[in-house]
């Protein structure tokens, strides 16, 4: 059994170069030719960057729909995108686009910030190192977990998921490769809606979900 | 007194040191050389008071120089920082020939320094010069903006951006303070020291100590603004703001702040402050030596609310301040207050007087939320706005300049 490595990352925030978005519509076509590491940003790295820790919503653009441009309906359809249901960053964008248009069409005023409150589009450069730490037994899962700092739990369990194989998070991909029966753990690290969590309270969740199928074996029911 | 990594442990966690001495182990030996304008006074050189011995521990060959300057050096980067800020000013070809002059000396003085780091920031307008007057620089060179750019005054931005261009990144504390440069703009927050005079525990004696020494009643709330006396932080608006409370409430009012010493217009600004106080003998305007952080940390602890009513600011470490001792902050709707304050849970922005006194009324009536926000306050910084994290995001932006290019994910 390969040993699990214990990574940690860092992010460094960067301007993208675009201009900010005053409107809706400079939004929609921000949102159309940017990078994709801008995408990647705003839905996926929110929850390393200071902000304020209870937001309605997990990804900025729905945050910025909601408190900048005061449309309630269009925060909420934004908030409901799950950059990790799906398969690319092109989908994502896809998918964004989707909603942002259905709304361009349904309004007769174009939403717009006032100055100050412009949507800044930004994207990230991640640092990824080896901690040194190793986790040599599935069952050393848990207080593994406990000493990780909360930018590890996004790499391996947020980020992962956009890394080969995508949609896996690193323990379960760890845990398939392992010998032995492992799929119990498998079971609770997939019963986590991840993306609803902010990251201390994901690792307790973790903690949590992992402790119990240890306690009921490869033989218990699901978490 | 600076303090090491592991004292800071019981505050932010071993996870959070132990991942500070891993980063860190990768930039052993790597000199870095910071510049700034002033040793004291300030939040720049706060930053660096701490910085810079912890880079040190981590193995980080760091330095920090500050440049000498004249009156009238100072006159020129008070009226290009105000500038910067937004606030129409002209500068002549003279007063940008003594800006310019004075950096050359001070780079024929650092000329060693400069040429040998491999890393360079330079703090501020005041030392940008230098970016273009070091032709022998080796190593790469950051411009760190600390304030607000947003909306320049254009003459001063244009003669500036010719000097800042020549670096090889720049930061900026947020992303909406950031200029169109022709090279990577990084956005890092700035950070305080809890166990820093200024943001330690103190005990209650202390406290009580310095109640009396200023005259101010245990039985009546105080409000509280730590900052220069500049026209940005309107110190006449907190005045405006607390007579509007004290028509229905009786409150105090502390307005407290130091000198720089690249400040000039620090003592005209108090003495309109001191004539707007008026003999209201529960209006107390405190000219502060700049050591005196014990002193501003104990009148933090001992307000009620905490106010910071600027009309432009950089990021405004005096409302992560307020927020550390776990107090509501009534904050200026600009700039880096909008990071730190969420209405309704750490404090409220406000744009007016009239808004402050609202702001403060309202929490005055319902202590219940008072207290509720200041636990949620407390969390907030230690979780974002600790030294810790801002030592990670250096290291970081060491990292991306000794290896990175245009991948998203590097590995080191």
């Amino acid at each position: 059994m390969n040993p699990f490595e214990i990574k940690d990352c860092a992010l460094l925030t960067r301007t993208s170069g675009l201009p900010a978005a005053v409107n809706l519509r400079e939004l929609r076509d921000r949102v159309a030719s940017c990078h994709p590491d801008v995408l990647f940003h705003h839905f996926c790295e929110t929850p390393l960057v200071p902000s304020f820790d209870y937001p309605d919503y997990r990804n900025d653009f729905a945050v910025w729909a909601k408190w900048r441009l005061g449309d309630q309906v269009l925060a909420e359809r934004l908030g409901m995108i799950d950059p990790y249901s799906l398969p690319t960053l092109e989908d994502l964008r896809a998918a964004t686009l989707e909603v942002i248009d259905d709304r361009l069409s349904e309004v007769a005023m174009i939403p717009w910030a006032r100055p100050g409150q412009e949507f800044h589009f930004m994207q990230a450069i991640t640092i990824v190192f080896d901690t040194g730490e190793r986790i040599a037994h599935p069952d050393e899962l848990v207080s593994a977990v406990s000493r990780m700092t909360n930018s590890s739990i996004y790499f391996h369990v947020l980020e992962a998921r956009r890394r080969d194989p995508v949609g896996v998070d690193d323990f379960s991909a760890w845990l398939k490769g392992c010998d032995g029966q492992w799929g119990h753990y498998i079971r609770a690290l997939e019963s986590i809606d991840v993306t609803f969590f902010t990251l201390s309270e994901l690792r307790e969740k973790l903690i949590a979900v992992l402790t119990r199928a240890k306690d009921l074996g490869p033989k218990g029911g699901r978490p | 007194m600076n303090h090491s990594l592991g004292a800071y442990e019981p505050i932010v966690g071993q996870a959070v040191i132990r991942q500070l001495r891993t980063l860190g182990e990768k930039f052993k030996g790597l000199h870095v050389l910071h510049v700034n304008s002033t040793s004291e006074g300030g939040g720049v050189a706060e930053i660096l008071t701490w910085m810079v011995p912890l880079m040190r521990e981590l193995g980080i060959e760091a330095e920090w120089k500050v440049i000498r300057g004249t009156p009238a050096f100072f006159s020129v980067t008070k009226a290009i920082h105000n500038g910067l800020q937004g606030k129409p000013v002209s500068l002549s070809r003279k007063e940008w020939e003594t800006y310019f002059a004075v950096n050359a000396e001070n780079c024929h003085e650092l000329r060693e320094s400069l040429e040998r780091a491999e890393l360079v920031v330079i703090h501020d307008p005041q030392p940008a010069p230098l970016l273009a007057l070091c032709a022998n620089r080796k190593g790469k060179w950051i411009w760190r903006a600390h304030i607000d750019i947003s909306r320049p005054a254009r003459p001063v931005w244009k003669n500036l951006r010719d000097i800042v261009e020549q670096a090889d990144a720049s930061i900026f504390s947020m992303a909406r303070f950031a200029q169109p440069l022709p090279h990577p703009q990084f956005v890092i927050a700035p950070s305080i020291d809890p166990l820093s005079e200024k943001n330690m525990d103190l005990p209650d004696k202390e406290l009580e100590e310095v109640r009396e020494r200023f005259g101010l009643a245990p039985d009546r709330p105080l409000l509280v603004q730590i900052s220069r006396f500049d026209r940005f932080k309107d110190p006449v608006g907190v005045i405006q703001a607390y007579r509007l409370v004290k028509k229905v409430l009786p409150v105090q009012l502390v307005l407290a702040g130091g000198g720089a010493t690249d400040d000039p217009e620090g003592s005209e600004i108090l003495d309109e402050v001191k004539e707007a106080a008026g003999e209201d003998p529960d209006a107390h305007v405190l000219l502060l030596p700049a050591d005196a952080h014990r002193t501003i940390n104990a009148l933090q602890r001992l307000a009620d609310i905490i106010i910071q009513k600027s009309t432009r600011e950089g990021f405004g470490l005096t409302v992560t301040e307020g927020l550390w001792k776990g107090k509501p902050v009534i904050g200026g709707d600009v700039g880096g207050i909008h990071l730190q304050i969420a209405n309704n849970y750490t404090g409220y922005l406000v744009n007016t007087p009239e808004g402050a006194a609202h702001g403060i009324r309202f929490l005055l009536h319902h202590r219940d939320r008072m207290a509720q926000m200041g636990v949620t306050a407390k969390e907030f910084v230690r979780a974002n706005f600790l030294l810790t994290r801002h030592l990670r995001d250096y290291l970081t932006l060491m990292a991306w300049l000794l290896w990175g290019d245009d991948r998203h994910t590097i590995m080191v």
